[in-house]
C-alpha cells in the first residue's frame, strides 16, 4: 500500500505548485504484479514486479505538457522538481486551439471495495497447484498451456484544481488456460477473472474442459463453408466485439471527428436492435469499478445505447473542451443488459437445424470503421449444433461483418451476466472488465473464409 | 542517485549469490535510463507532448530447469529482487516437465551505439515542436478534415550482466515518425493516406533522419494527392487477381505471416494462450516449402540503421545475420538460448545450432521472449515497380495497411488496405477504394511470382509489435522490395 510519505509527496508537490501558479495534475500508480505462464504443461514463466509510477500533467494557457517517472521517488521535493520540469516544457508547447482542462477532483475519494490482500499476496505455489490439479485431471496426454496474472493496482492522484484527492486500490486477476490436442491441433480454452482469491478455482476450467472433450475427441473438424450463418457469441467474443462497437460508435471524439459507423446518426437515433441496452456502469459487481472520472467527478451510471437507440456520447473534459461539450462522468465500465434466453445456450437453440458457437474471437480489427465492419477468426471451442446437440468443431473461420449486424439481428439473449476481463499488461497494471450476457444468438452472421485445419 | 560501479556491484554480487545457492544461470539487466518522447499533432494540436523516464532493474533467474523473474524500480531492493526472482523460480521448477537449459556460451563483453549523429532526446523541445508543426502545415487543405503527424523517439541506456561472466552496455536510439491525412469520400466514409518514416540500410537514425525530406517530411504532397484520388474512387470489387505489395504493406505482410510464425517460442507452444501458434513444426526446417523459389528471407540482415540492429539481444548473444528461407524452403527461425536448447531436446536432433540473437525484452520490468529483429525479403530479378506493372494481366497494387487479422497459428489473414492501383493489361488504370485481400499463408507464397530489385528494397519502421504476457511493445524493421502474388482474393465478399 501507498505509504503517507509517498501521499505526502503528491499533495506537498501539488501546493508547492499551487504556490507557484502551476496548473498541475500528479498522478501516483502503484502496482504490485505476479504473473505465472504455463507452456507445455510446465510453468514456463514466473515473475514479479513492484513499480511506482507518477503521471504530471502541466496546463500554462492553451499549452500542456506531460511526463511519466518510473524510478525512485521519495520526496515531495523530488515530485516537484518533476513538475518544473514539466512547466517547462509546457511553456515550450504550442497553442491549441481550445483550453485544455486539469481534473478537478470535487470530492476526496477512497475506494478500496474491490480489494483482497490475499490476492495481492497470493503466493505463486496456489497458481502452480491449480495448474496441476487442471492437467492431472484432464489428462496430461494433452498439451496444457496460459497464463494467470494478479496483483494489486493503487493510484492517487490530486490537482491543483481543488484540495481534494482520489485514491483508489483494488485487486484482479485474469486466469487462461489452453487445452491442445498435440497431433489433432484443436485447442479449448477457459477464462476466469475476478477481485478475490477464491475468484478462479481448478474445478470451473475441469468442468468447461470435460464438457466439450468428448466431442473434439470423437469428431473430426468441420470446414465451414463461406456464406451466412445463425451464430451465438460466447463471453469472450461478446467481450472484444461490445468494447470496439461502443467506441467506435458512442465515443464523443470519434463521432465529432465523424469517424464512427455512428457519424452520420444523432442521440434519440435507432443504431441497434431493441434488446441491445449499453450502459457505463461503475455499479456493476462483474466490472473493476473506477470512481473518479476523467474530468475529477464521481463516476454515474451512464446509459449509452437504450433499447438500440444512441442515448448517450461520452465526452473526456479535453474533447467537451474543444467541441463546447459537458464532460461525462463516465468510468469506462461497460455493461451490456442481459436478456429472457436460457443460461445455457444450447437451450436456446434447441429448435435450429445448425448454429455455429463462437466463443471468442481471435484477433479482431477494423478494415472500415465508417461502416462498422470487423474482421477476425474463430479459434478456441468453437462448436457447431445441430437442434440443440454439439455435433462437430469447427477449423478456424473467419468472420467479416459489420458491428450493425451482430448487434442488430439479435434473435436472443442471454439471461445470465458474466464478467468479461479486458485488461492489458502493456506498459502499467490497468484492470478493467465488461459485464455482459453470457451468449448472443444472431441471425445472418457471415463467414468469408475458412482454413483447412483448427 | 545510483552510479554503475554501486549497480554492478550490486548485481554481480547478487548473482554469484544466488549460482552458490543452486541456480543454473541467473542474469540482471539495469536500464540506466529508458527515455521516450512522444509527438501528436492533431489537426493543428499538439495533443500529445509526452515524455517517460523509466529505470530500474530486472533479474531473470533459472532453477531446476525453470524460470523466475523479478524487477524493481527501486534500486534500494536489489537484494529483495534477486530474492524474488529466484523464490519464482523455485516454485515454477515444481512444475516442469522438459527442464529449460541454456545451453553453453563463453562469457564476453561488448558495447553497442546506435548510428546517429544527433541525440533526439537532446534536441530542444521548441525546435523539434517547430518543425512537426511545420511538417502539419504541409498537410493543410481545405478538403482535408483530418491531419496527423505524430513521433516517437528513444533513448535506451543498458547494461547486462550475466553468470558467465558476460556484460554488454548498449545506447540505443531510435526514431518513429508518421504523417497521416483524412477526408470523407463520396459516400461519407472516411479515407487515411498515410506516410511513416523509413530508413535506408546505410544511414544513422538521429534527429537527423527525422528532419531529412527524402526519408518522411518530403512526403506531405505525394500524401495529399493520392488522398484526393481515393475520395471519388470507385470500391474494389470482390475477385481473384493478382496482388502487388508496395513496401509500406508488404512489411506488415511480412511481419505477420513470415516473423510471427518463425518465432520459436511460438513454434514450441509458448504463446498458445495470447498470440497463437504457428503452423511451422519443428519438421518443417529444411523441407517446407514456404514459398516460391523467389522467396529468400533473412534475419537482421546487416541493416546498421533499423530499430531491429541493437549489437546484443538480451542474453547477451551478439545479433546474427542468417537466411530464414532460403529460396522459398524454410531453413532457420527466431531463437533465443533456453528455446534452442529445448527444440534440439525434443527433436531428439540438432534443429538448431545456435542463438539467433532474437532474445529481446521491451523494459527492465519484462523478461525476453523470443522477437524480431529484422526479418526482411531479399531483392530479386524482377526489376521496377514499372516492369512488374508491365507484367501483370489482372491486379491492383497495395498500399499502407488500415487493418490486419491473421489465423492464430498464421496460416491465414486478412489486411484491409488504404489505397489500390488497379492494373489492367500491364498498366495503371484508376485508383481504388477500401481494398482488403486475404489468403492462406503457405499458398500465397507458393503464389510469389516476382520480386522487385535492389531499387524497390526499403526498410520499413515497425515501434509497435506486440507480444507475450505480460504484454511487450517491441520495435523491429522489415527490409521489404515491391512483390507480386498471383490468384489472391481481394475485396469482400457480399
Amino acid at each position: 500500500m501507498l505509504s503517507e510519505k509517498m501521499k505526502n509527496a503528491v499533495t506537498g508537490a501539488r501546493d508547492s505548485a499551487a504556490d507557484r501558479g502551476i496548473s498541475a495534475s500528479i498522478h501516483l500508480h502503484q502496482e504490485n504484479s505476479h504473473l505465472m505462464r504455463i507452456g507445455n504443461n510446465s510453468v514456463s514463466l514466473n515473475t514479479s514486479e513492484e513499480l511506482t509510477r507518477l503521471d504530471i500533467e502541466v496546463i500554462s494557457g492553451k499549452k500542456k505538457g506531460t511526463h511519466t517517472h518510473l524510478g525512485e521517488i521519495d520526496s515531495a521535493e523530488k515530485v516537484f522538481e518533476l513538475v518544473l520540469k514539466v512547466a517547462e516544457k509546457a511553456e515550450n508547447s504550442s497553442e491549441m486551439d481550445y483550453q485544455p482542462v486539469l481534473a478537478d477532483i470535487t470530492e476526496d475519494i477512497d475506494l478500496s471495495s474491490q480489494y483482497d490482500p490475499s490476492l495481492e499476496s497470493l503466493d505463486p505455489s496456489v497458481k502452480e497447484q491449480v495448474y496441476t490439479g487442471i492437467i492431472k485431471s484432464c489428462g496430461e496426454k494433452y498439451n496444457f498451456s496460459g497464463s494467470w496474472s494478479s496483483g494489486s493496482t493503487e493510484t492517487f492522484l490530486a490537482t491543483t484544481a481543488s484540495r481534494k484527492t482520489a485514491r483508489r486500490i483494488l485487486t484482479d486477476q485474469q486466469f487462461t488456460c489452453v487445452l491442445k490436442h498435440p497431433e489433432k491441433l484443436w485447442e479449448l480454452a477457459d477464462w476466469q477473472t475476478g477481485w478475490k482469491a477464491e475468484d478462479v478455482t481448478a474445478e470451473n476450467t475441469i468442468r468447461e474442459f470435460k464438457k466439450l472433450l468428448p466431442v473434439y475427441e470423437n469428431t473430426g473438424g468441420f470446414k465451414v463453408e463461406p456464406g451466412h450463418y445463425k451464430v451465438v457469441f460466447g463471453p469472450e467474443a461478446i467481450g472484444d466485439l461490445l468494447p470496439m462497437a461502443v467506441w467506435t460508435g458512442c465515443a464523443g471524439r470519434t463521432w465529432e471527428m465523424k469517424m464512427g459507423w455512428t457519424a452520420d446518426n444523432q442521440i434519440g437515433d435507432t443504431i441497434l436492435h431493441e434488446k441491445v441496452t449499453v450502459l457505463d456502469d461503475p455499479t456493476d459487481p462483474n466490472v473493476f469499478s473506477d470512481p473518479v472520472s476523467d474530468s475529477g467527478a464521481p463516476t454515474r451510471v451512464i446509459p449509452m445505447i437504450e433499447n438500440g437507440k444512441l442515448a448517450a456520447m461520452l465526452y473526456d473534459r479535453n474533447t467537451a473542451s474543444k467541441y463546447g461539450k459537458e464532460a461525462t462522468a463516465n468510468a469506462g465500465c461497460l455493461t451490456m443488459k442481459t436478456g429472457k434466453g436460457p443460461e445455457d445456450f444450447l437451450e436456446a437453440v434447441k429448435e435450429l437445424d445448425r448454429v455455429l458457437y463462437i466463443p471468442a474471437i481471435h484477433y479482431m480489427n477494423l478494415p472500415n470503421m465508417s461502416k462498422g465492419i470487423f474482421t477476425g477468426s474463430s479459434r478456441f471451442s468453437a462448436v457447431i449444433v445441430e437442434k440443440g446437440k454439439i455435433v462437430s468443431p469447427i477449423f478456424s473461420s473467419r468472420i467479416t461483418d459489420q458491428f450493425q449486424t451482430v448487434f442488430g439481428k439479435i434473435l436472443a439473449i442471454s439471461s445470465r451476466a458474466v464478467s468479461s476481463n479486458r485488461s492489458h499488461t502493456y506498459g502499467r497494471r490497468d484492470p478493467s472488465a465488461v459485464s455482459i450476457p453470457s451468449w448472443i444468438l444472431v441471425d445472418d452472421v457471415k463467414i468469408t473464409d475458412c482454413a483447412d485445419s483448427f | 542517485m545510483f552510479i554503475l560501479a554501486d549497480v554492478q556491484r550490486a548485481v554481480t554480487d547478487n548473482i554469484q549469490r544466488l549460482m552458490n545457492s543452486g541456480a543454473q544461470y541467473c542474469d540482471g539487466r539495469w536500464y540506466q535510463d529508458d527515455s521516450n518522447e512522444q509527438f501528436v499533432i492533431l489537426d493543428g494540436n499538439l495533443e500529445a507532448n509526452d515524455t517517460t523516464v523509466e529505470s530500474g532493474l530486472g533479474v531473470r533467474v533459472l532453477y531446476g530447469g525453470a524460470w523466475g523473474f523479478a524487477a524493481t524500480s527501486r534500486l534500494g531492493n536489489i537484494d529483495i529482487c534477486f530474492d524474488k526472482a529466484m523464490a519464482n523460480a523455485v516454485s515454477a521448477s515444481k512444475l516442469v516437465k522438459v527442464r529449460l537449459d541454456m545451453g553453453q556460451m563463453p562469457g564476453h563483453r561488448g558495447e553497442y551505439t546506435s548510428p546517429y549523429t544527433v541525440d533526439p532526446i537532446d534536441v530542444p523541445l521548441k525546435e523539434k515542436i517547430d518543425f512537426l508543426k511545420g511538417v502539419d502545415d504541409s498537410l493543410k487543405e481545405d478538403w482535408i478534415l483530418r491531419r496527423m503527424v505524430r513521433v516517437q523517439i528513444q533513448r535506451m541506456i543498458i547494461h547486462f550482466w550475466s553468470s558467465e561472466g558476460t556484460y554488454t552496455k548498449r545506447t540505443l536510439v531510435n526514431t518513429f515518425a508518421h504523417m497521416t491525412a483524412m477526408a470523407l469520400d463520396t459516400d461519407r466514409q472516411m479515407q487515411r493516406r498515410t506516410k511513416t518514416l523509413f530508413c535506408n540500410s546505410s544511414g544513422t537514425r538521429g534527429w537527423e533522419m527525422l528532419v531529412d525530406p527524402d526519408l518522411w517530411s518530403g512526403y506531405s504532397g505525394k500524401v495529399k494527392d493520392e488522398l484526393k484520388q481515393i475520395l471519388s474512387a470507385p470500391e474494389l470489387e470482390y475477385g481473384k487477381r493478382s496482388v502487388i505489395l508496395l513496401p509500406g504493406q508488404g512489411h506488415l505482410q511480412v511481419h505477420e505471416t513470415i516473423g510471427h510464425p518463425l518465432e520459436l517460442d511460438r513454434i514450441l507452444g509458448y504463446e498458445l494462450s495470447f498470440a497463437g501458434g504457428s503452423f511451422v513444426n519443428l519438421d518443417s526446417f529444411g523441407k517446407l516449402k514456404y514459398g516460391s523459389e523467389k522467396l529468400n528471407v533473412s534475419s537482421y540482415g546487416s541493416i546498421i540503421n533499423s530499430p531491429g540492429s541493437f549489437g546484443f539481444d538480451d542474453e547477451g548473444t551478439p545479433e546474427r545475420d542468417y537466411l530464414l528461407i532460403d529460396r522459398g524452403i524454410l531453413v532457420n527461425c527466431l531463437t533465443s538460448r533456453a528455446m534452442i536448447s529445448e527444440a534440439n531436446q525434443r527433436a531428439g536432433r540438432d534443429v538448431f545450432n545456435e542463438s539467433g540473437g532474437a532474445s529481446r525484452s521491451t523494459a527492465f520490468y519484462r523478461a525476453p521472449i523470443d522477437r524480431m529483429t529484422n526479418v526482411n525479403i531479399l531483392p530479386g530479378e524482377d526489376g521496377t515497380l514499372e516492369d512488374i506493372i508491365k507484367g501483370t494481366e489482372d491486379g491492383i497494387v497495395v498500399d499502407n495497411p488500415t487493418s490486419w487479422s491473421i489465423g492464430s497459428n498464421r496460416e491465414h489473414f486478412h489486411f484491409g488496405c488504404e489505397i489500390a492501383w488497379e492494373v489492367k493489361k500491364g498498366e495503371i488504370t484508376r485508383v481504388l477504394r477500401n481494398p482488403s485481400y486475404q489468403g492462406h499463408t503457405v499458398e500465397f507464397y507458393n503464389n510469389l511470382t516476382a520480386v522487385g530489385d535492389k531499387s524497390t528494397w526499403v526498410v520499413e519502421q515497425v515501434e509497435n509489435c506486440g507480444k507475450g504476457e505480460p504484454n511487450q511493445v517491441m520495435e523491429l524493421g522489415h527490409g521489404v522490395p515491391v512483390v507480386k502474388f498471383d490468384d489472391v482474393i481481394t475485396g469482400e465478399r457480399g
